[in-house]
């Protein structure tokens, strides 16, 4: 419109015209420079959760920070682009999310959070989310670079451990070990150490010994666990996930339970641990775990703790399940 | 008002500043404007009824169907012009899309349709209003795409409206305060931009220009009286500025606007009858050269803006010896008329004259015309049947005269003195008008001082003829131009003397009664200059304009450089140099005062004075807080080395956590505590 107009304005010698044309390249010049002022200054960073599961939705967050000293930063924009096309190609475009902030004062910060959910385990890269702006006349796009672009490691589906899988689970096993878990009996008193739960102090001795005490308590489970993978795992993909998902649901299930767990398998060997960190190797083992694709490497494991069955040779509760 | 209600007022106003657009340049009339605008506000009422589904879209579709054949047919058959059907073509689809409106983009592009009613209106007017109309729509088209665009982008987020996700931009908003800035920036560029965009050419005139209406006395033909009908309208016509070598224009003596001269008169009307007229084209520089200076007179350089009056008369200070004119050819007669070929919209043009002085008084003549050929002094001699009163009274009142020269002065002091200027003009006996003027009335209007004058010139023998034109006008201070208005239409006498050639003779005593006319207001002054640098600045900017600025930048960046000894004037003024000094650290100490917005946020407040002062009483007993202690902490460490203190520092603690932390104002009474508890802590 504006070159048709100005070829008008050229061949009329129209002043009038001329002040139209003006007029037009004048918002074009004052939008370009209110959309610049809106992008500079905005900070985007990602939060991505600790732990995603397969087919569960999963919490993400991006802080939106208004650097700028004096001005408000109005109607910007959170594009989240869509995870298996980028939205900067026209497949992505229509499956991109918006989340609107009609204004970012100056100085001032906003948490944003959305779910999303990955259908499947494995090493993924996040397609991101980028701010954007049409402010002020919606003429043009700007867009500043996407954040949570980063691969992510999504974990098999976590599910609750069936009763008939538990019995199987309680009733093998040899020898009952006394050891530290989350069950009810006092294991141990110990002093405050950062990060434990405030609801296990014990009050009464603290105050005789002036210092901040804690209650170890006894793990019910009795026995550490060797979880093995049976079966080819080759042919049949809907049998691997659900094996895997099935190991993952109850490695989890007994980590949390406090016993240790080791996992074994065609190409993939995760040795005896239990806590946190044990269930993160346990996972992360399992979801890059690819038949045929060679070892998969975990991180290394902590000291086991007290009761270690390797220091004590003695032999683990074995639990088998089929991946093929 | 929330985002949505607020961008339907502005787009409604946007829609309606285009229509006054419409209005002003004349395309369509109070009637069209009032059914549009009471089709506007139809549809602002049945937005209710739309969301109701009042109106199905069958019926809706159908309406517009037959509207659009109606359309049709206009812009083809019915329509004045295509621009006249194009409008109506653009009024029709903005009323369906204010009808129709659904969806947001409805509203949009109900308010970029009516840009489109600017254009039209841009291409048939070059009224000042139209500056009105474009800052007007500048502003709020501004208001309206930022709504939009908000209103679309909470929408396309999942919202209803911007208020849902937690902003208000509504009138009075944030967003209408970035918007008035938007819209002044745009008008700083747009403004910038428009003098800067290259011109191919001189500035053309409107598609369809609106000629003035038709003023008697302008033309080949013009009846005693006929000033009188325009003599009291007060519309300025002309406006004339004059060179920069004229320091003071309106000391200029005897300026007069000299149009048409007029030889043959019938008893009751003059005409140009026997005038030759020959066309001039411009020579190599595109100037048309109309005479040839005589030499012994002031020059002077007139740049003239003529309304539309319905005449092809160019005007302009007698003589003329130089013309410039966007045109191919001037008509120019032997009595010095010049005339362009059409009458047009407006005239713009650049006259240089050589300015007419009266010989003096006691100058001498050898005859009046007694060598002009007989054909001419028939012509300039030329006389109706008559009363014998008017020849016997010139006889009388030239009576002992020594010289033509002195009879025509004679008698134009007569007419002067002894005769009334008036423009009641009613016939009062059956007589010849200039027998019933001179014999009768004894009063009338310039027309007839002219006419009684030339009729007793040639009825001495010497050869006359009546001038029209207008007098100079009023002096406009604010512009720095002469504002000449059809009131100062004006007719006058040029009799021809041996030695002298053509003289001026103004009988008429106007400039006594018009002493007394009420001058223009102060107000009307500025606006008309305002009116004329919209003219002079926007509809007339043409490519020798650009030129000229860009050769006075040129030139003053020259003069820039050759200035560059400032700092030397700097040092010979100090104090100057010192107040600078002192404005710039006021200024820098008056923007960290304000605060910085982002940085007060992330700090706190600065500490209480009466900590301060506690901070102080402990420091001389040797207990500082460490650099990473906190107040409470200093103030246990405080309590654990001197118990007495712990209760004083302990209460101040906490007034002082207070007040910086908790932005507490403390009352007075809580200041009087803390001045007691100071004193303890002195004390203990």
């Amino acid at each position: 419109m504006v070159v048709a107009l100005g070829v008008a304005a050229i061949n009329t010698g129209n002043n009038l015209l001329y002040l139209l044309v003006s007029l037009v390249l004048g918002l074009i010049v004052v939008s370009g420079v209110l959309s610049e002022q809106t992008m500079r200054g905005l900070r985007l960073t990602g939060a991505v959760p600790e732990e995603i599961y397969a087919g569960r939705p999963a919490l993400f967050g991006a802080g939106i920070a208004n650097g700028k000293r004096w001005l408000t930063s109005y109607s910007v924009t959170l594009e989240l682009l869509a995870p298996e096309a980028r939205a900067d190609t026209a497949a992505g475009a229509g499956r991109a999310r918006f989340l609107y902030l009609p204004r970012l004062e100056a100085g001032a910060d906003r948490l944003v959070t959305w779910e999303e959910t990955l259908p499947r385990r494995g090493r993924h890269r996040l397609a991101g989310v980028r701010i954007t702006t049409r402010f002020p006349f919606a003429l043009f796009l700007k867009a500043g670079r996407p954040a949570l672009d980063s691969e992510v490691i999504v974990y098999p589906a976590v599910k609750p451990v069936s009763s008939a899988l538990l019995r199987e689970i309680v009733g093998s096993g040899d020898a009952p070990t006394r050891r530290r878990g989350r069950g009810s009996d006092l294991y141990n008193l110990r002093g405050y150490r950062a990060g434990d739960d405030p609801r296990l102090i014990h009050w009464r001795s603290s105050a005789k010994t002036q210092t901040l005490t804690i209650r170890e308590l006894e793990a019910e489970t009795t026995e550490d666990t060797r979880i093995v993978l049976t079966g080819a795992a080759s042919g049949d993909s809907a049998l691997l996930e659900a094996g895997l998902s099935e190991a993952a649901s109850v490695a989890v299930h007994l980590l949390r339970a406090g016993s240790g767990v080791e996992l074994v398998g065609p190409d993939i060997t995760v040795p005896l641990g239990r806590g946190r960190g044990q269930i993160r190797r346990v996972l992360t083992a399992l979801a890059l775990y690819q038949p045929g694709a060679g070892p998969v490497e975990v991180p290394e494991a902590e000291d086991v703790g007290d009761g270690d069955p390797r220091r004590e040779g003695r032999a683990l509760r074995e639990l088998r399940i089929r991946i093929g | 008002m929330s985002s949505m209600l607020a961008l339907r007022v502005v787009t409604y106003l946007v829609v309606g500043d285009g229509i006054a657009a419409l209005y002003l340049a004349g395309l369509i009339g109070p009637l069209g404007v009032a059914l549009v605008v009471a089709a506007i506000l139809v549809s602002w009422a049945l937005e209710r009824a739309r969301e109701r589904g009042a109106l199905r879209p069958a019926v809706a579709w159908g309406l517009v169907g037959t509207a659009a054949a109606a359309i049709a047919a206009d812009l083809f058959y019915l329509a004045q012009s295509v621009l006249d059907g194009l409008v109506h073509l653009l009024l029709f689809l903005i009323l369906v899309r204010l009808f129709m409106h659904r969806v947001l983009r409805d509203l949009r592009d109900a308010g970029f349709l009516s840009f489109f009613l600017l254009i039209a209106a841009s291409s048939v007017t070059f009224s000042a209003g139209f500056l009105v109309v474009f800052v007007v729509f500048l502003v709020l088209a501004t208001w309206m795409l930022m709504l939009h665009h908000v209103v679309a982008e909470a929408q396309k987020a999942g919202y209803a409206s911007p208020e849902s996700a937690g902003t208000h931009f509504g009138f009075r908003g944030p967003l209408m305060r970035v918007s008035l800035v938007a819209a002044a920036g745009t008008f700083a560029i747009a403004g910038s931009l428009f003098f800067v965009i290259p011109r191919v050419g001189q500035a053309a005139l409107p598609f369809r220009g609106q000629l003035g209406r038709m003023v008697s006395g302008f033309s080949d033909k013009v009846e005693l009286g006929s000033f009188g009908e325009i003599e009291t309208d007060r519309t300025v016509v002309m406006r004339v500025y004059f060179s920069d070598e004229i320091a003071d224009p309106q000391r200029l003596p005897n300026l007069r606007w000299r149009g048409i001269a007029f030889d043959r008169f019938n008893g009751t009307t003059w005409t140009a009858g026997q005038s030759r007229r020959s066309l001039l084209r411009p020579a190599t520089t595109g100037n048309f050269h109309v005479s040839v200076a005589q030499g012994r007179r002031p020059l002077v350089r007139q740049e003239i803006f003529l309304e539309p009056i319905g005449t092809d008369i160019v005007f302009a200070a007698p003589r003329i010896l130089r013309m410039e004119l966007r045109g191919g050819t001037l008509s120019f007669d032997d009595m010095g008329s010049v005339s362009v070929p059409s009458a047009a919209a407006r005239l713009h043009y650049t006259v240089d004259s050589e300015l007419e002085t009266p010989p003096p008084a006691d100058v001498r003549v050898a005859g009046a015309g007694s060598g002009f050929p007989a054909a001419e002094r028939l012509r300039y001699l030329q006389l109706p049947a008559m009363s014998p009163g008017i020849p016997r009274l010139a006889r009388d009142v030239t009576a002992g005269s020594r010289d033509p020269y002195e009879a025509a002065l004679k008698l134009t002091d007569y007419l002067s003195s002894r005769y009334k200027y008036t423009l009641g003009l009613k016939r009062q006996t059956q007589l010849e008008p200039l027998d019933e003027f001179l014999f009768v009335r004894r009063s009338g209007n310039c027309e007839y001082f002219a006419a009684s004058l030339a009729v007793m010139l040639r009825s001495l023998g010497t050869p006359a003829r009546v001038v029209g034109g207008f007098q100079r006008g009023e002096w406009n201070p604010y512009g720095r131009y002469f504002m000449v208005r059809l009131a100062d239409a004006h007719s006058w006498v040029e009799a021809y003397f041996d030695g002298l050639g053509w003289v001026t003779l103004d009988p008429s005593p106007r400039a006594e009664a018009e002493a007394q006319a009420a001058q223009a207001g102060v107000l009307s002054l500025y606006l008309d200059a305002a009116r004329m640098r919209w003219y002079r600045y926007v509809v007339n900017w043409s490519l020798t304009d650009q030129l000229l600025v860009a050769a006075s930048v040129q030139r003053q960046a020259g003069d820039f450089h050759i200035s560059l000894h400032w700092p030397r004037d700097w040092r010979a003024r100090p104090w100057l140099l010192a107040a600078a000094a002192a404005a710039g650290l006021a200024l820098a100490w008056l923007i960290w005062r304000s605060g910085l917005p982002g940085r007060t946020s992330r700090h706190a407040a600065p500490v209480p004075r009466f900590y301060e002062r506690a901070l102080r009483l402990l420091a001389r007993r040797g207990l500082a807080p460490a650099p990473a202690e906190t107040a409470r902490q200093f103030c246990g460490r405080v309590g654990s080395a001197a118990p007495a203190l712990a209760a004083p520092l302990g209460r101040l603690t906490g007034e002082y956590e207070r007040a910086r932390f908790g932005a507490a104002a403390l009352t007075p009474a809580e200041l009087g505590e803390v001045e007691r508890w100071l004193v303890a802590l002195e004390q203990s």
